[in-house]
């Protein structure tokens, strides 16, 4: 079809290409959860690539659309891997299957998809997931150092497809440390400890506790870096990010200053769970952020609040995907709320200063 | 190197960098070095012109000349009506050959309106008008009176009837718009290297009748030798109202009247409001060099500069041509491969409009024609997909949005139709300059959806007149039933309350009459019976007789 009305002129990176570059930003987060978490974040990588795209492909033949164009653009594909990077590297496949297919058929198909959705896709699935399976979905080995041995690709396979390995191994046997103990998430025990009556010092002066946290200490720098990595592209802009992390900064010092025995430090917050995927990569989904640029900012700044809280004082450790959706519920009203002023329409005052 | 320029031209005190900026905007690929190397070139007349009847903004014209008429050039062809309205002279000596519609270039191929003349071989001079000394202070009547016999519009691209601008007498500024931010346009900018000190006394004579006390040339930083040209032209003339130069970071689209406002000023134009309410007058410098024209040379507007550019033509430049030359003379004049070429750009290539019909006439609004082949390298052009992608919300065209609205947020209320939201978000403050489709990376067609929105709203706006109308007309209709029923009803109640009475007075009237009749009646019969004794008897007799 040609073009009879202007512009005639274009110049921008097509959608598909921002969306692969997203997932190109992934990749230094990805080989350093593989380094410390073995080889089930590869197969749940690729478990959710082909997940997502045959949901995709299956709702939009049941919508009777034309499902190439709407696959090439590769959104199904980023929604499959941000959340297969969240989940626990050795959950059953089925469940995974689960989530992603609630992901983008529920999360975005039948809200008119690519654009139309209200919610984050990979955050709808992985709520869900949570919620249904909160045992599995907390199953976090422990990090390589901390280890007493990580699953080869072939056991992890074999975790993931049958629960167990050839030798009868759970994925129970993989999260016991050499004592005998399994090791929850940093933020799970953090949690467990406190509820426990446990001072901060005293949970952070065990060494397990230090060399699980180095493992998500790693992973988070990396997101970080693809994070910035995107921002240099100019394809996430500043305006959430900075905002989100501020916001985790300013709160969890504040209650840190208030009793620095009960609650977490900056540092803790920003360099375990997700915070640096939810930053960059999860929180600055443009289609379910807000698009006014201060909106952007009161956006990413409810959330980065909300995730301190809710790791703080809410029932589940890590908080990102229950921050990020009570936001999206609460974007339209930002938006409205935050329009920039049009031309001409400032204040007589301001016009003729 | 930008920066450098205006170092070296702001030694000169009058260059001076813009103090305001705008919001936004974009760096297209400029294209300017195809037709701006060239000084300006007269373009012969074509054999045939074919002339819209409308050519400008507002009303269209009264068409006073017939066919078969032989005509010269300056003719009026077309008279002006109503104060939003141009003449329109004829551009040669010739005869009217038809007076029938024809295709003038409207992107849907509707046909208008147009005069068609087979011109002379020679050509007379066309100067119909005396020229006027617009120095002597008495004379600002006839000038006004003589911007608008020329049939002058603005010749930037919106056809603004000039004379409805230059009737305020409450101007501080004259700003002499020479931005030309648009890719590939080069007419003004040529204007100013090669004939800059008609255009300034184009400027000082709209200055003088505005009662401005400076102009400002606003220009950017990419033209360099027009500011050069310019500013000699200035430091060396006598006129009495002082002018300076502002040069603005290249930047699109700084050329429009709003954005050039607040780089010059630093002010915004208040939403709704004019320039002149803020003390200013912005012309284009075409549209100056044309009053130039009518003024000092008694010549009409029948011809403009238009810069023929692109890659298929040969000697790209900046011409002038007059107003109905066909673009299909044009492209034998100029060689180009109609073949490679599927359409031809008027204007620019972010507001201009394609036209594929090439017995399309220039007219006043026709400052450049691109001829350029699909070149599937140069990635600066539109390959438009079928189908866009979706919008995901990514705010790149918020960014770049010299209105300062949210394009993504009109895009969502116009695919909905949501008129009342579409409104409230400020669709009426988009100038459409396309900056927010050209950085769209689901190349979604941005301003056809705001076109659609924009007009869908006027629809809608009209029709509120209309049912608002209609609505008076039927409680006015219900009004006066109720009212005649109310008047018939006591009409009825008069006329039966009359018959009543009527019947009444003619009851007791017929009572006394009926007596006096039974009276009468009774005597006749008191008489009949005693007649009757008496003739009885003879009757009877007479009766048998007869049977018998």
């Amino acid at each position: 079809m040609m073009n009879l009305s202007s512009p005639f002129f274009h110049k921008a990176m097509p959608t598909n290409k921002v969306m692969m570059l997203v997932c190109v930003a992934l990749i230094p987060g990805i080989i350093t959860q593989v380094y410390f978490f073995g080889f089930g974040v590869i197969i749940n990588l690729i478990l959710c690539a082909v997940f997502a795209v045959s949901a995709e492909y299956t709702i939009l033949k049941l919508r009777t659309r034309e499902p190439r164009t709407s696959i090439q653009d590769n959104s199904a594909l980023l929604t499959g891997l941000l959340l297969a990077v969240a989940l626990p590297p050795t959950l059953p496949f089925w469940m995974t299957f689960v989530g992603v297919w609630f992901a983008i058929i529920f999360g975005k198909q039948l809200y008119g998809g690519l654009g139309y959705n209200p919610f984050n896709p990979a955050m709808v699935g992985y709520v869900l997931l949570l919620i249904s399976f909160p045992v599995e979905m907390t199953a976090w080995l422990p990090a390589r150092e901390l280890a007493v041995s990580l699953p080869s690709f072939y056991e992890s396979s074999q975790l993931i497809f049958f629960a167990q390995t050839a030798d009868g191994l759970t994925v129970e046997n993989f999260r016991q440390l050499a004592d005998g103990f399994t090791m929850a998430t940093p933020l799970d025990h953090l949690k467990t400890e406190t509820t426990l009556g446990r001072m901060n010092s005293e949970i952070f002066a065990n060494p397990d506790m230090a060399l699980n946290l180095n493992g998500w200490k790693w992973v988070n720098l990396m997101f970080l870096l693809g994070g910035l990595y995107l921002l240099a592209i100019k394809i996430v802009r500043w305006h959430i990010p900075v905002a989100y992390l501020l916001a985790m900064i300013i709160t969890s010092f504040l209650l840190n200053t208030y009793d620095n025995q009960l609650y977490a430090a900056p540092s803790f917050h920003l360099l375990t769970g997700a915070t640096m995927l939810g930053a960059f990569f999860i929180a600055t989904d443009p289609v379910s952020a807000s698009t006014t640029p201060k909106g952007r900012l009161i956006y990413g700044a409810l959330i980065g609040f909300l995730i301190v809280i809710i790791r703080t004082f809410g029932g589940y450790p890590d908080a990102i995907a229950f921050a990020v959706l009570l936001l999206n519920i609460a974007v339209p009203t930002i938006d409205h709320y935050t329009k920039p002023v049009i031309y001409g329409h400032k204040k007589e005052t301001e016009l003729h200063d | 190197m930008s920066k450098s320029i205006v170092k070296s031209v702001s030694s000169k005190s009058i260059v001076e960098q813009a103090k305001g900026s705008f919001h936004g905007g974009i760096h297209p690929a400029e294209f300017k070095n195809i037709s701006n190397q060239q000084s300006i070139k007269d373009l012969p007349i074509a054999a045939q012109l074919v002339i819209p009847v409308k050519q400008q903004l507002g009303q269209t014209g009264e068409v006073v000349v017939n066919l078969g008429d032989r005509i010269s050039r300056g003719q009026l062809l077309v008279k002006a009506t109503g104060i939003l309205s141009a003449n329109i002279h004829s551009p040669a000596d010739g005869i009217v050959t038809s007076l029938s519609p024809a295709y003038v270039g409207h992107p849907s191929g509707m046909k208008s309106a147009a005069i068609t003349i087979k011109t002379d071989l020679e050509q007379s001079e066309g100067k119909i008008f005396e020229p006027i000394d617009w120095r002597n202070p008495s004379n600002l009547e006839e000038i006004q009176s003589r911007i608008r016999q020329a049939g002058i519009v603005g010749l930037g691209g919106a056809t603004f009837p000039t004379h409805v601008k230059t009737s305020s007498r409450e101007i501080n500024t004259l700003i002499v718009n020479a931005m030309e931010c648009e890719p590939f346009i080069t007419c003004d900018d040529r204007m100013l290297k090669d004939i800059p000190k008609q255009v300034i006394e184009g400027a000082q004579i709209v200055a003088n009748l505005v009662k401005a006390k400076n102009i400002i040339f606003a220009t950017e930083d990419n033209k360099q030798l027009s500011i050069e040209k310019l500013s000699e032209a200035i430091s060396k003339t006598t006129e009495s109202i002082p002018m300076s130069i502002v040069v603005a970071p290249t930047k699109y689209p700084s050329g429009g009247e709003k954005q050039t406002i607040e780089l010059v000023t630093g002010k915004q134009v208040p939403s709704g409001k004019i320039p002149a309410s803020m003390g200013l007058l912005v012309q284009n410098v075409a549209t100056l060099h044309a009053v130039f024209n009518a003024v000092v040379k008694g010549q009409p507007l029948y011809q403009r500069l238009v810069t023929i550019t692109g890659n298929l033509v040969d000697r790209p430049g900046n011409y002038w041509i007059a107003f109905g030359t066909q673009i299909t003379d044009l492209i034998e004049h100029f060689n180009v491969d109609v073949n490679d070429c599927e359409k031809v750009i008027i204007g620019g290539p972010l507001m201009g409009q394609s036209v594929t019909d090439f017995t399309a006439p220039v007219t006043k609004a026709t400052n450049c024609l691109i001829f350029n082949k699909a070149d599937k390298t140069e990635k600066a052009w539109l390959t438009q997909t079928t189908e866009h992608q979706p919008c995901i919300r990514c705010g790149e065209c918020e960014k770049v949005c010299p209105a300062d609205l949210l394009p993504q947020q009109l895009l969502w209320y116009s695919q909905s139709d949501q008129w009342e939201n579409l409104q409230q978000q400020g669709i009426l403050d988009c100038i459409e300059c396309g900056a927010c489709a050209y950085v769209c990376p689901s190349e979604i067609p941005l301003v056809q959806y705001y076109r659609y929105g924009k007009s869908s709203l006027k629809d809608i706006q009209r029709k509120n007149v209309i049912a608002e109308k209609a609505k008076k007309r039927f409680d006015f209709k219900e009004m006066r039933i109720q009212r005649e029923k109310a008047e018939r009803a006591a009409k009825h109640k008069k006329a039966a309350e009359a018959r009543r009475q009527a019947a009444l007075d003619k009851k007791n009237d017929s009572d006394g009459k009926q007596q006096a009749i039974n009276d009468a009646l009774a005597r006749v019969k008191q008489k009949k019976a005693s007649v009757g004794q008496a003739q009885g008897v003879a009757q009877t007799e007479t009766d048998e007789k007869k049977e018998s």
